[in-house]
């Protein structure tokens, strides 16, 4: 598999940072736990944090915070290294096997998706989504940010053939309509901020079954 | 700046390699005694009270020393390990949301299978680039790099803070972004 499109440079940094929310953060970790090279890029911007931290200027500590952190050092444990459950995480990307996720529901012609239980603080859902080889997605916009990692199969629209591990970040400037490959399904997953605008008849017909 | 950093940088994978060898009481208390004080004046910056400033600095410097061995230094340099152990308390201390697992996220997302180094830096060497990259960098981009990654503001708090217009906050956080991956001849 030949990763294509990445995040951006600002996205993999936000996701350093800690400052993405935890929707967009899940799909950019997604991409990430799938491209040597984004995880090279997030590990550079974490070093740029850790060489501020060093540079900053320091603060006072209040009297007696080192003896209070030494006395607490025989109760702590070592922690063990963090391990996945590869059965439930169902051959999914690890970030995705921490949530929990609803039933496979039909949405429209060929598609179907399933909620991911993912809090989120600025109206970002995230769900995967399914479609079967040769569905046509109608046109449609977004009222706000569309990050998308595809799983399984691969999509095409106006900014290029999106496949397995590949990232789309798309944003309330993009308007497309995908259509998937013959071959496999494609699944993915998204996180959609603000809702979906659809275009055309079709689009129409479908716009009451998209409160996803 | 560079001189001070460097040094403790250098002592401060000592140090950790120091615990995960033999629970070393000392070098715990060096790293403390560098650490604690920034990551303390850090999220003091970043809008925390001193208290919950200090108390998420003593937590970040515990976990260090519950997860020594897990450091691996050709993954991270000592400083952007202890980074991002700050950070992911950070994002676990502001969560509201039981269901929230952010921190666990970044804990995952590597994949288990060989490890083999996905990069052609290791951590040390990576550092050494990172602060030989950001000390060219101008003032008013570092500025905005330190807002975002070090105090973890949303771009749209660095506007007003700096009291600039928000694509010029984030053009400058682009510009720095792609200049210090170009200096370490990464492809972007």
């Amino acid at each position: 598999m030949t990763i294509m499109h990445h995040p951006s440079d600002t996205t993999l940094a936000a996701f350093a940072a800690g400052t993405l929310d935890e929707a967009r953060a899940l799909v950019v970790a997604s991409h990430l736990s799938g491209c040597p090279q984004c995880r090279g890029a997030v590990r550079t911007f974490e070093s740029v944090g850790g060489a501020l931290l060093d540079a900053a200027a320091p603060a006072g500590m209040s009297a007696g915070a080192l003896d209070r952190a030494m006395a607490k050092l025989d109760r702590s444990e070592a922690v063990p290294p963090p391990r996945l459950d590869l059965a439930a995480a169902e051959a999914l990307p690890g970030p995705l096997s921490h949530y929990a996720m609803g039933p496979w529901r039909w949405l429209g012609r060929g598609v179907e998706w399933r909620a991911v239980d993912v809090p989120s603080d600025d109206a970002v859902r995230v769900f995967m989504l399914k479609a079967k080889p040769g569905t046509k997605l109608p046109k449609h916009r977004h009222t706000g940010t569309e990050w998308t990692c595809v799983f399984q199969g691969a999509f095409r629209h106006q900014l290029g053939r999106y496949g397995a591990g590949d990232f789309d970040e798309a944003d309330e400037s993009v308007e497309h309509d995908p259509v998937v490959e013959e071959g496999e399904t494609c699944i993915c997953l998204v996180a959609l901020q603000g809702s979906i605008e659809l275009r055309g008849f079709f689009g129409r017909l479908l716009q009451p079954l998209v409160r996803i | 700046m560079r001189d001070n950093g460097d040094a403790a940088a250098n002592d401060a994978a000592q140090w950790i390699r120091a615990i995960a060898a033999r629970a070393d009481r000392a070098a715990f208390a060096a790293l403390f005694q560098f650490y604690a004080p920034r990551i303390k004046a850090v999220l003091m910056r970043a809008g925390a009270t001193a208290e919950a400033a200090e108390d998420l600095a003593q937590e970040t410097l515990l976990a260090v020393w519950r997860k020594a061995r897990l450091y691996d230094p050709r993954r991270a340099g000592a400083s952007a390990w202890i980074f991002t152990i700050a950070r992911n308390l950070r994002i676990d201390r502001l969560r509201q949301d039981q269901r929230a697992k952010l921190a666990a996220i970044y804990d995952t997302m590597e994949p288990e299978t060989p490890e083999r180094p996905d990069d052609i830096f290791d951590g040390s060497e990576r550092d050494g680039r990172v602060r030989a990259a950001l000390a060219e960098l101008p003032e008013e981009q570092v500025r905005v790099v330190q807002l975002s990654f070090v105090e973890g503001r949303a771009h749209g708090d660095i506007a007003k803070l700096l009291n600039l217009p928000l694509g010029t906050v984030k053009s400058r956080l682009r510009l720095a972004m792609n200049r210090l991956r170009n200096l370490l001849g990464e492809p972007t």
